[in-house]
């Protein structure tokens, strides 16, 4: 019955990281508070983890890091979202998860963890031919149902953005973007100190694409404000041209006033 | 700033004031819009030239990809933002969706009360 460790400083990542057999498998989630996928993938997550028992050494080895709080290991791990999967092992990144599938999640961490407890010899190639069997037949099945497929992911589209009460969806990230555009409606949303999430849709092509559809509009970035479409830069420069107090109860300012 | 023209800005241009006659897709009732924005302003501007050399731009050879437009018109009242950048969007639905098309379009949507009083601010500043 495995648990998940919450890794909140450096040093323990880097102590955790150093203590890790090469055999075993590193699964990292990232989250952030606020965003309230991250609490429903914090659920499945310790679900899962629950079923994979304690072996010594470890198969398995299962730990939360805040993407904000310990940002320089989200940026080594290029975290375009949260809440984002990392799975590791030997140090190599074998696969990351973006996003709130949980069936995904468990697809990518069952695959992988099979690595650990398969041994060397007959017995891999073994499990490794059942396990692509079993594929396979998964991979003919999905296609037979386009509109329950599309119906799922309206549904994540739907859950992504409410991520945060202030969602952007942009070509690259705050730090790095990649267009003109969305580097401005960056820096207007750091003008006024917003806080707000971000997903990189250069980074999944299916939301890309999908969130098009969904929003029925043609173009990126996109500002979401309680789950619903505020518009693109354009949109965004005009509200605030013609309010300038218009992203105000979204500001960090906001959030300190509250607290205090 | 120059308003060059080119055969995408002509169908802007005739998108915008005649708008065009078609049948919705499947997830909305079926009907013709004639959505003739009829614009009382409607100024194109190329601005491909100024992004011609981003990566998204790579292998791409049309000096037809960006756009900024300035329209006004009665069309726009009593909808907000997203809803007028919607029909806009509708109109050139086409050309933003073929391949080496339409990339980008910059919108700035107004009534005609509202290009008064944007232009009097103008003026003031």
């Amino acid at each position: 019955m495995s648990t998940i460790k919450d890794i909140t400083t450096l040093e323990d990542w880097a102590q955790h990281l150093a203590s890790l057999p090469p055999t075993t498998l590193l699964i990292i989630s990232f989250h952030a508070p606020w965003a309230a996928p991250c609490a429903q993938m914090a659920t499945v997550l310790s679900t899962l983890a629950s079923e994979y028992p304690v072996t010594e050494p470890p198969s398995t080895s299962w730990v939360a890091i805040d993407a904000e709080e310990l940002s320089d290991v989200s940026e080594n791990y290029n975290v375009t979202a949260v809440p984002f999967l990392v799975l590791v092992r030997d140090g190599k990144v074998l696969e990351t998860v973006s996003g709130s599938s949980a069936v995904k999640v468990r697809d990518a961490i069952e695959t992988h963890a099979k690595g650990t407890s398969a041994s060397a010899g007959p017995t891999v190639n073994g499990t490794n031919g059942i396990a692509a069997s079993v594929e396979a037949k998964e991979v003919n099945t999905a296609p037979e149902d386009p509109v329950k497929k599309k119906e799922e992911l309206f549904k994540r589209l739907g859950d992504l953005v409410k991520a945060a009460p202030v969602m952007l969806f942009m070509k690259g990230t705050p730090s790095e973007p990649k267009c003109g555009f969305s580097r401005q409606l960056v820096a207007i949303l750091r003008e006024n100190a917003v806080k707000y999430g971000f997903f990189n849709i250069l980074a999944d092509d299916e939301v890309r694409q999908g969130l098009k559809e969904y929003a029925d509009w043609p173009t990126y970035p996109q500002l979401w404000v309680d789950g619903e479409l505020m518009g693109g830069l354009d949109i965004v420069k005009e509200e605030l041209a013609s309010d300038p107090d218009f992203l105000k109860s979204y500001s960090v300012k906001a959030d300190v006033a509250a607290t205090s | 700033m120059a308003t060059s023209q080119s055969p995408v800005e002509d169908i802007i241009r005739e998108k915008c004031n005649k708008g065009e006659p078609r049948l919705n897709n499947s997830r909305r009732p079926v009907h013709q819009i004639t959505a003739a924005l009829q614009p009382s302003t409607l100024e194109i501007f190329n601005d491909s030239h100024l992004h011609a050399h981003h990566k998204a731009m790579e292998g791409s050879t049309s000096r037809e990809t960006h756009f900024r437009l300035i329209i006004t018109s009665d069309a726009f009242k009593s909808k907000m933002q997203p809803a007028r950048h919607r029909l806009v969007y509708g109109l050139l639905k086409d050309e933003m969706a073929k391949e080496g098309g339409i990339h980008a379009l910059q919108l700035r949507t107004m009534t005609p009360e509202e290009e008064e009083k944007r232009k009097q601010a103008e003026n003031s500043a």
